[in-house]
């Protein structure tokens, strides 16, 4: 009897020690996608097109996680919806407990799209400054982080430009400082790279990480580069098209931090083409 | 050096310097009576350029009594037609269901000639005031304004909801409300198409507060001076009005270009 009761109560300290560390998990999701599906009406008048299907996928305070996949696989699409610009067929998502919405309207969101989105009647500082206007942040404090951002992505001398004068990297930087600037939870980022040139991307790749390192952010980073998505990412979500699903989650295990050198490695290889046979099983 | 010759760049030669050669070669084939050969006119009905000068400095006092007539007719149309059709272009926003619609139905104002309108005009308005002068301005800058609306509206609609991708998005995402969009982004955004709607406007405020003048109660204007001067068979003075009507629209022009450039200085 004793040794039952014993048994009895090892075992509900081993539950109490598992749900405790289910909810020390749990507190340390940031985002947490359940069953999420997306289908947009075709305007043909034929039957519901499915972008997204029974998406299930956590993501972890400060992690840096990459979706990826081709074109139509609706890896913007989940971006979008988590950053309240699409809403969901079914499914939900939680970000911190709350709804997309509620995040997105208490300005959490940093966003940086596929072009930088600059205003060219603003310069690079008014550029990077124009949330905080709206989100009526004092001048002093505006001018100062600023500053802060515009040092951060190394344009400090570039402030007084206008879009128009800056190269196409120098832009997405400008987009990168101006989502930083209001303090965001989350930044996401859909393709910001993709139309740039090998040599500005790989740079803005190693200033990514660095910026990443000091901020501490949860970055969701969207690509169809496998090399760029196992160099940036902790996790690699693969998704597949037609319907767009997770296909495979990839960890990538590669010491930090991570500068163009590990690209030479063996592991990064071995990562590269682990992620490439998750597509090639598609 | 180097500055000296970006800013004379080979932009700069087509747009002043080919004009420019054009008008004096004309000008030299004017005075030398080449032209009158070439077209087949006499120096009564098509008189010398240096006869047309002779005039224009004779009667300065009188000419600017016109030509400040018909500024007034032609700018006051052109601000109140502008206005008008930015209005109308943010109404069409605010109401996006039918607005569109609704400015092509506008746009078929533009078709209405301004030879029709300026005598109807003048008939709808005189009870306007019992200033023969007053009522007779107001009639022809509703002609002018009813010009500039049209084109006013459908361009600044366009710079109103033709935006950058994304550029609603990066608004939605920092959760701005619909007043801040439509002042930070689409106002800044219309700037650019309210200026292509001012190129096609300043030149037609010139043109049709000229017409206007031919059909108005009260006799004073550039273009009132040209067709009574016609009428009077006094052709080198019509040509001296003339001249200075095609003045008042190279300048307006010219003032608009530098106004232009000076706001439009950090866009591509």
């Amino acid at each position: 009897m004793a040794v039952s009761n014993l048994a009895a109560k090892d075992e509900a300290e081993i539950d109490k020690e598992d749900r405790d560390l289910s909810m020390e998990k749990d507190f340390d999701i940031e985002i947490k996608i359940k069953d999420l599906c997306i289908s947009f009406p075709d305007k043909e008048g034929g039957a519901p097109i499915t972008a997204l299907q029974n998406i299930n996928l956590d993501i972890r305070q400060g992690e840096f996680i990459s979706l990826l996949g081709p074109s139509g696989c609706g890896k913007t699409t989940l971006l979008r919806t988590i950053a309240d610009l699409q809403q969901p067929t079914s499914g939900g998502i939680s970000v911190r407990g709350q709804s997309p919405r509620e995040i997105r309207l208490q300005k959490k969101y940093g966003i940086v799209f596929q072009n930088p989105v600059l205003y060219d009647w603003r310069s690079v500082r008014r550029n990077v400054c124009m949330p905080m206007e709206m989100m009526g942040i004092p001048k002093k404090e505006r001018t100062a982080r600023v500053t802060k951002m515009l040092e951060l992505v190394g344009l400090m001398e570039f402030g007084k430009k206008y879009p128009h004068q800056l190269s196409g990297g120098m832009q997405q930087r400008v987009g990168i400082a101006r989502a930083l600037a209001i303090k965001p939870e989350i930044l996401l980022m859909d393709e910001p790279f993709s139309a740039l040139d090998e040599f500005t991307k790989e740079k803005l790749h190693e200033d990514l990480l660095r910026i990443w390192k000091k901020t501490n952010k949860t970055i969701l980073f969207v690509t169809h580069n496998i090399q760029e998505a196992v160099f940036l990412s902790d996790r690699v979500v693969v998704l597949s098209p037609h319907p767009g699903r997770v296909s495979a989650v990839v960890d990538i295990t590669l010491e930090r931090p991570r500068s163009l050198e590990i690209k030479n490695t063996q592991e990064f290889n071995e990562l590269v083409v682990k992620v490439r046979k998750s597509f090639e099983s598609l | 050096m180097k500055k000296l010759r970006s800013k004379f760049n080979r932009q700069t030669i087509t747009t002043i310097l080919y004009p420019v050669l054009f008008g004096v070669l004309i000008a030299v084939l004017w005075q030398t009576q080449l032209l009158h050969k070439i077209i087949g006119a006499d120096t009564f009905t098509l008189p010398l350029p240096k006869r047309i000068f002779g005039i224009i400095t004779d009667n300065w006092s009188n000419i600017l009594i016109n030509v400040r007539a018909t500024v007034i007719v032609a700018l006051g149309g052109l601000v109140l037609g502008s206005l008008f059709g930015y209005l109308l272009a943010i109404v069409a926003t605010v109401f996006p269901k039918w607005g569109s619609g609704g400015l092509t139905i506008a746009s078929a104002f533009n078709a209405i000639p301004i030879i029709a309108i300026a005598p109807i005009l003048n008939n709808l308005t005189k009870d306007f005031s019992k200033d023969p002068n007053i009522r007779s301005m107001f009639a022809k800058m509703l002609v002018v304004m009813i010009t500039c609306t049209v084109s006013m509206s459908i361009n600044s609609y366009r710079g109103f909801t033709e935006l950058k991708p994304f550029s609603l998005d990066l608004m939605e995402s920092y959760a701005a409300k619909k007043t801040a969009i439509f002042f930070k982004l689409r106002v800044p955004n219309s700037i650019p198409y309210v200026f292509t709607a001012l190129r096609i406007s300043v030149p037609a405020c010139v043109i049709s507060a000229l017409v206007s003048e031919y059909f108005a109660e009260y006799v004073i204007g550039v273009g009132r001076q040209i067709r009574e001067n016609i009428v009077l068979a006094q052709y080198a003075t019509a040509w001296a009005y003339i001249a200075i009507a095609c003045g008042i629209g190279i300048v307006m022009y010219v003032i608009l270009l530098i106004v232009e450039g000076v706001l439009l200085k950090g866009r591509r």
